[in-house]
């Protein structure tokens, strides 16, 4: 069974990857004429793909959280927000404060800043999380809410270091070397998705290593695990302090792709908005993220263009109802998100076929050995 | 029990597919190839009809929906009434006698800094518009910039902050970028100089913890030293506050002789209130973003008295008849009342008109056979040097390299709230 | 972590030196901005006012949590339903004397947001009530998100207009005295506060259902065996926390201009309030509510007002960290589930 799901992980980061590069190189050698969006009939763009990838990197680290680790996060979005800031502000110190010119604008200094954003948010999510993670269920969601909620406040006030509530611009691409620039978009694609990939591949190994089984454990049932000698406080800042790291690493590629950071994008919306896509996708599984992430931006996509057109309304006032009823809708009836119901689903449905298939096959005995799942 | 569940989930999602497949499926794409143009003949002859070119796209993206709703709504319809104007002109006709028709592109970005850079990006990537008008809010019409400036494509905001056409670290205008709305500025010049004709040597800044409102604060604050006014107080609140209490004790302890507060509605009016209520006689100016019937509405008898500096629109019939901005201003309210079915207008939808007019006017310097590149640049050249002396419904605009905003003080006309209703409020009546 | 100060002598001291210490504090800095004495008792009555509202709401989330162990973020969205509907209805132009008007107006949005609360109950919570906490917190989160962008489709994302209920006009009343304002209305929310209290303590201590609903929220199971059916104690305690939103909704409408997204902030604070007490008491629930409603006002009014949030989140994460069984009252319950 474990070798199984090695596999399938496996198959799923090389069916991922293939399919990541084939529409990449429909949008860079652009054949006859045919642009990546032309493919999903002008909805999907470039834009909305790279924007999936860099909100699949931060729902990754809030599926190991929330799915793995049980913990409720709803200020997700305040990591992102401080890995966004900490790219934004250390990348233009050259410009907006004339300090370290010459070190602060050239190539490598953004990469050193998506690290020490990475590091300084991973501190933060460690001190606060020994205290905050104490509480359960329904005081740990306020908590991490509260804790959002400030970060947010605080972005939009120091207007001197923050850029307020308009927020800063003129945060630079991401180049290698002083020549290659990872951009325009059809090139920073692929930093984000190769980034996204490898993330995917890190948590998949984490998820299947002890630390993941530990993770189970606690989510199962804390005290048991505790009783059995895991370290449940540590293995649960820990899971905190990861999915911040990675919060954060998405936050300075999003710097790098808007080449502007405001508070707007980081607001408590955008925490329930992370934990929609979580939910709708499915938090028993790494898969789950990307998939949550696509299913609710090509829904938005839908609801923009196809909406508009068919009915004459306008999209974005019945936008947020369907997400609130969807996201209603599925938890009442797949918990587990769309990726697990969904596999469990077909599984239901194939096991049923075969048994089907066998009872008019075989004429006499039939082992029902079909073991419940 | 749990194959039921199963089966259920099951049914639903396959209706949901179903479903998506078919508003994929069917539905109008938007089109792909330009039309084909026509052979030009060798001399063409006056009489013949205009021959007609490839079709000309204007991007346009607002924030109709969402909190900024009462601004960005009235700037979508005033795009889909000059649509339908620009239809029954048949389009634009270029210098060399090339009829091209002109489509608006219009997008709703929810006041989202996120959606804002996707809709532009869209609109200049996808779309291949030739120009851009956009959007409602600073905050996302800053977000954009680097849209525009990077794919070298005009976009004309509908939106007043300074960081949105002035760079802040160089001081210079951005290369593509213009605005239509007066600015903070501008309005912050009336205030002040009317408290200080009035006598009032200290003031007290109320002001919306967002893009617009510190920026009402920066340029009121700069004018009013500049006046000579002293500021004793400044205070914010969130645009969802609806108590003030903290901040108008802090305003009556500071022992200022009025107060300015630098917000839209419905918060503006929900502070002028909280002012009136505590301090009722003392002066209070506000900003042009109030300048809809609605903040007067939900003000009531707080407003009485009240001043601030509105765009032409709404003072129309005070206007001597030779000001040159009448007959636009008086065209505009009667397709916009006609549009809508007696809806007020609205400053904001006048700021989405002028960004438009102006778009239409440089595609009609356009020649036939430009590439859009070639296209793009023509018409961000076309407005910043042929844009002079441009009457609209927001002022009288004059761009130059060193002003994409092309307004001064006189764009604005200050008004009193009189029995609840603004009237002019002149200089000399002070 | 801060399990130190455990003797009640040494608890006692300490807050009373921490006490003291803000106080000084806050005259510093109210010092700074030549705050006079009458602007610190505007500051509280004002203060009190908005408190009595995060009361009323609170007891919407004790209600709630008490009985089901869910926390409803949906309480927001029935305060702001109450208002909308009460002035729909009001507004709709029936052939009514003012004041008839009015009071039907107030009893259609108490009916109606009390019929939303049940079918939201039935038709999501009761589906999912074996479910895990995560679960329904996303639950209750999916019907706040689908409450508001279904206000902001019928009324629009302006805000609109309540009257006073003294004057059944826009203007309100005012009390002055001695430099201080008073709103009539504030009065109109103090005495429904007391009411409520009054009704709400009469329908739990002498009705049968209100002991069968206390009983269910000190023990689910034994109320169960008593025979006591708790799907209709679920049902029961939506409708109180419905009623409880919508009541504090109208009574505060004419206060601050009732909008579609006015649930979000309020909903926030009550649930602050709610924890105070610690999610289960009830009179914990009130003080916590008036408590902060007056610590907030003054620390916005000595500091700077753009921070009033940030204070409500302030305590929200203090109290969570260091005694999330309350303050007030309430007890050693739901932290550990």
């Amino acid at each position: 069974m474990k070798n199984l799901r090695q596999h399938l992980n496996v198959i799923g980061v090389v069916v991922l990857t293939v399919v990541i590069v084939a529409l990449g190189a429909v949008e860079v050698f652009r054949p006859l004429g045919i642009r990546f969006s032309d493919l999903t009939g002008r909805i999907v763009t470039m834009d909305t793909m790279i924007r999936i990838g860099i909100l699949t990197i931060v729902l990754v680290g809030l599926n190991l959280l929330m799915g793995y680790a049980g913990q409720i996060s709803l200020g997700q979005a305040g990591f992102y927000a401080l890995g966004a800031y900490a790219s934004g502000i250390l990348s233009t110190l050259a410009v907006r404060y004339k300090i370290l010119i010459g070190i602060a604008d050239s190539w490598w200094w953004p990469w050193l800043s998506i690290i020490a954003g990475m590091v300084v948010t991973g501190v933060f999510a460690y001190l606060v999380g020994k205290p905050i993670l104490r509480l359960k269920g329904n005081y740990l969601a306020m908590a991490t809410l509260g804790l959002g909620v400030i970060i947010y406040i605080l972005g939009g006030q120091f207007p001197e270091i923050t850029g307020g509530y308009d927020g800063l611009t003129g945060v630079p691409r991401l180049s290698i070397g002083s020549s290659f620039t990872l951009w325009p978009m059809e090139r920073y694609y692929f930093l984000v998705w190769g980034v996204a990939i490898v993330v995917i591949i890190v948590a998949l190994n984490i998820v299947n290593s002890r630390i993941g089984r530990a993770l189970r454990a606690i989510h199962t049932s804390e005290v048991a695990a505790n009783t059995s000698g895991v370290d449940t406080d540590s293995y649960k800042v820990q899971a905190l302090v990861v999915s911040a790291m990675f919060a954060s690493l998405a936050g300075s590629l999003y710097a790098h792709f808007q080449s502007a950071v405001s508070p707007n994008p980081f607001s408590f919306r955008a925490s329930v908005e992370l934990v929609v896509m979580a939910a709708v996708g499915g938090l028993s599984s790494i898969w789950g993220a990307p998939f949550g992430v696509g299913i609710i931006f090509v829904i938005r996509d839908l609801i923009r263009s196809r909406l508009e057109d068919i009915f004459h309304v306008r999209g974005g006032e019945y936008e947020l109802i369907i997400y609130g009823l969807i996201l209603v809708v599925i938890m009442i009836f797949m918990p587990e998100g769309l990726t697990t119901g969904l596999t469990k689903a077909l599984r239901r449905t194939g096991r049923r076929t075969v048994q089907q298939l066998s009872r008019a096959g075989a004429a006499t005995s039939d082992s029902s050995r079909t073991s419940a799942s | 029990m749990k194959t039921q569940k199963a089966s259920f989930a099951w049914s639903v999602l396959t209706i949901v597919m179903v479903v998506s497949l078919a508003l994929a499926a069917c539905g109008p794409t938007p089109t792909a190839a330009p039309a084909p143009t026509e052979a030009p003949t060798a001399a063409p002859t006056p009489t013949e009809a205009p021959k007609v070119g490839t079709p000309y796209k204007i991007g346009f993206n607002s924030s109709a929906t969402g909190t900024y709703a009462s601004l960005g709504l009235p700037e979508a319809k005033t795009a889909e009434i000059i649509q339908g104007q620009i239809n029954a002109a048949g389009g634009v006709v270029g210098p060399d006698g090339v009829r091209h028709d002109v489509k608006i592109i219009i997008y709703d970005d929810e006041n989202e800094a996120d959606k804002a850079v996707s809709n532009v990006t869209r609109l200049i990537l996808e779309d291949e518009v030739i120009v851009v008008v956009s959007t409602t809010g600073s905050g996302t019409s800053i977000a954009h910039i680097p849209v525009c400036e990077e794919n070298e494509t005009a976009c004309i905001s509908m939106a007043s902050a300074k960081p949105i056409t002035t760079n802040p670290e160089t001081g210079e205008e951005y290369k593509w970028m213009f605005k239509t709305p007066q600015t903070n500025g501008h309005a912050g010049e009336w205030q002040a100089a009317y408290l200080k004709a009035i006598g009032v040597s200290k003031v007290c800044i109320l002001y919306t913890d967002d893009g617009y409102g510190k920026d009402c604060l920066a340029e009121f604050k700069g004018a009013a030293e500049a006046a000579g006014l002293e500021v004793v107080y400044e205070a914010g609140y969130a645009k969802t506050d609806t108590e003030f209490s903290a901040q108008v004790a802090g305003a009556e302890a500071s022992g200022c002789e009025a107060v300015e507060i630098g917000s839209t509605p419905a918060v503006a009016s929900l502070a002028t209130i909280a002012v009136r209520t505590a301090m009722p006689d003392i002066p209070i100016t506000l900003g042009h973003g109030v300048c809809n019937q609605a903040h007067i509405d939900t003000a009531g008898e707080a407003a009485e008295g009240t001043v601030f500096p509105c765009g032409k629109i709404t003072v129309l019939d005070i206007l001597p008849e030779d000001d040159p901005q009448k007959p636009v201003l008086e065209k505009y309210i009667e397709d916009y009342t006609a549009f809508t079915g007696g809806e007020p207008v609205s400053t904001f939808g006048g700021h989405a008109w002028d960004g438009l007019e102006m778009a239409i006017d440089a595609l009609g310097s356009l020649n036939e056979g430009m590439t859009l590149a070639e296209q793009r640049v023509a018409v961000r050249d076309y407005l910043e040097n042929n844009i002079k002396d441009w009457p609209g419904i927001s002022g009288v605009f004059t761009f130059s390299p060193t002003d994409h905003n092309g307004l001064t003080k006189e764009s604005l006309v200050f008004v009193k709230v009189v029995d609840g209703k603004w009237v002019a409020f002149p200089e000399s009546e002070w | 972590m801060p399990r130190i100060v455990q003797s009640k002598s040494t608890r006692i001291t300490l807050t009373v030196v921490v006490a003291i210490v803000i106080i000084v504090l806050v005259l510093f800095l109210g010092s700074q901005k030549n705050l006079q004495p009458r602007h610190y008792i505007q500051l509280t009555i004002d203060g009190v006012r908005g408190g009595s509202i995060y009361a009323l709401m609170a007891l919407g989330f004790v209600a709630v949590y008490s009985v089901t162990g869910i926390i409803n973020f949906a309480q927001g969205e029935f305060v702001m339903l109450g208002a909308m509907i009460c002035l729909t209805v009001y507004d709709l132009g029936l052939p009514l004397p003012p004041v008839i008007k009015l009071i039907v107006a107030i009893i259609a949005g108490v009916f109606l947001t009390t019929l939303i609360g049940m079918i939201i109950e039935r038709a999501t919570i009761y589906p999912a009530r074996r479910s895990p906490v995560v679960t329904l917190i996303i639950i209750t989160i999916g019907v706040t998100i689908t409450l508001r962008a279904g206000a902001l489709l019928v009324w629009g994302a302006d805000p609109y207009v309540l009257p006073a209920f003294t004057t059944l006009a826009l203007e309100d009343h005012i009390f002055r005295f001695g430099g201080i304002t008073l709103q009539a209305q504030s009065l109109w929310i103090w005495a429904t506060l007391v009411v409520v209290l009054v009704l709400l303590y009469f329908f739990l201590e002498r009705t049968i259902m209100g002991k069968a609903l206390r009983a269910c929220a000190i023990n689910r199971r034994a109320a169960q065996l008593m025979g006591i059916n708790p799907s209709r104690m679920s049902l029961l305690s939506f409708v109180m926390a419905a009623t409880l939103g919508a009541i504090g909704g109208i009574v505060l409408g004419p206060v601050t201009r009732p909008i579609y997204d006015m649930g979000l902030m309020l909903g926030l604070r009550g649930f602050v309030a709610a924890i105070m007490g610690g999610l289960v008491s009830a009179p914990g629930a009130v003080m916590g509510g008036i408590i902060l409603g007056v610590v907030e006002n003054i620390a916005a009014g000595v500091t700077n007002p753009t921070y009033k949030s940030v204070v409500s989140f302030i305590i929200l994460i203090v109290i969570l960290l260091f005694r999330p069984q309350g303050i007030i009252g309430g007890g050693e319950r739901g932290v550990e589930e």
